[in-house]
């Protein structure tokens, strides 16, 4: 549809905004791997708390707002098995790089960090590189 | 007061992610879908984001710690390491397939179904194997009939367990350049002593430092001695005491203010290593 840019720059004036605020108030990075992964593999330590308050908030608002609203969908694949190594390779892939879309892409890139900027290269030429194969190679996806 | 403010930030990236469409993997596909009906939404979608972000960074920039007194995370001087491609690239290849990332993954858990669940199991699970499954590519890396447990905290610095000369020349093979000696000799028998260590070391070619440290009275002079170690080094430096513990406690502190106070405690807790004491210390410096 025409109108989703509309949508995409104001959601994503809302993703930056909420970054904005978690560094200038709680002064952390809004990266949402690394605040999974410390909470599930045990490093966060002191700030498990105020990880598990952002996490919570962040599953509990949109499944609220679709429960009211109603018409929130992900169209996700129904093969569970493209799923799960989707899944496994997301977790994998963000810890080893110590970042995803929101760390290195949005937090990295708007500070100009190398690092967040190479990160994004790889992610999104691999992403590329995969979708053409998976979708018009394979014709898994 | 810092649980409630994380949480509204939470709930604003939530509310975000829904209404930029970034929770359907429809538009995230799209536009990973160069050669097909390609979908620009998520161009829109981090360029929107960026703004306020880049803003907050200036603000930062100008201020000592944030409104609740934590000090802003420094940048990472790090520099590109193979870890962050080989990671970047292996995330990109899932997030094709799915459509989903991390944010987006849990954002829509509410409404996400039954697979989108299985994701989320899938992506939890791996993240918890993550440290393991990357340790074991350090070791399946190094070079045979070493039995050796190195432990890289970043690709320039690694600590150990307590190691005998024989295991010098794997070192030096793993492209150490700087061996540093944490433990002091009255814990140890003489032949495992600093001075048959650095002769050992020497007659390889490493650079090697005696910086003992007493387990639970390490001294200023300790932090300042590694840290000039590690910076005079040419190349990677590997550091052991007892179980490399010591070894992680002194690299943690000689980088306070130049790492982010949670990558310094996070890393090393991966290999085991708690130093989660630290973390008043480390956030307190400035780089």
């Amino acid at each position: 549809m025409q109108i989703d840019w509309i949508y995409g720059l104001l959601g994503g004036l809302m993703i930056g905004s909420a970054a904005a605020f978690y560094l200038l108030v709680n002064g952390r990075i809004m990266g949402a791997s690394g605040i999974a992964g410390e909470l599930v593999d045990g490093t966060a330590g002191r700030t498990w708390a105020e990880k598990a308050s952002f996490l919570a908030a962040l599953v509990a608002t949109p499944a609220a707002l679709a429960w009211v609203f109603g018409g929130a969908q992900t169209h996700l694949t129904s093969n569970w098995v493209v799923v799960v190594i989707a899944g496994a390779l997301v977790g994998l892939g963000t810890r080893m790089a110590n970042g995803c879309t929101s760390g290195h892409g949005v937090c990295g890139i708007s500070r100009l960090s190398l690092r967040g900027i190479v990160a994004t290269v790889f992610y999104i030429m691999a992403g590329g590189l995969v979708m053409a194969l998976a979708r018009h190679g394979l014709g898994l996806i | 007061m810092r649980n409630l403010t994380a949480a509204l930030s939470g709930a604003l990236f939530g509310t975000g992610l829904l209404v930029s469409g970034m929770t359907d993997t429809v538009k995230v596909q799209g536009w990973l879908d160069v050669f097909g009906d390609w979908d620009a939404t998520l161009a829109f979608v981090m360029g929107g984001a960026m703004i306020p972000m880049a803003i907050a960074w200036r603000i930062a920039a100008r201020r000592e710690v944030s409104a609740l007194g934590t000090p802003f995370p420094p940048k990472n001087r790090s520099g590109v390491d193979p870890k962050l491609v080989t990671g970047s690239v292996i995330f990109g290849a899932g997030w094709a397939l799915a459509g989903l990332c991390p944010g987006p993954a849990l954002a829509s858990a509410g409404f996400g179904g039954v697979n989108g669940a299985i994701f989320l199991i899938a992506m939890l699970a791996a993240m918890v194997a993550a440290p393991k499954a990357s340790r074991l590519l350090d070791r399946m890396t190094a070079p045979k009939g070493s039995t050796m447990d190195i432990r890289a905290l970043t690709p320039t610095y690694a600590v150990s367990p307590q190691i005998d000369p024989e295991d010098l020349p794997a070192i030096k093979v793993a492209g150490y350049t700087t061996v540093i000696d944490n433990r002091p000799d009255g814990e140890i028998p003489p032949h495992l002593h600093t001075p048959v260590m650095e002769e050992a070391a020497k007659a390889l070619g490493l650079t090697f430092v005696a910086n003992p440290v007493i387990g639970g009275a390490m001294t200023p002079e300790n932090v300042a001695i590694q840290r000039a170690a590690i910076e005079a080094s040419g190349g990677p430096v590997f550091a052991y005491c007892a179980s490399g513990n010591r070894s992680s406690v002194v690299w943690a502190l000689a980088h306070a203010g130049l790492k982010p106070a949670d990558e310094l405690i996070g890393i090393p807790a991966r290999f085991g290593y708690q130093l989660e004491h630290l973390r008043p210390a480390l956030e307190a410096a400035k780089g």
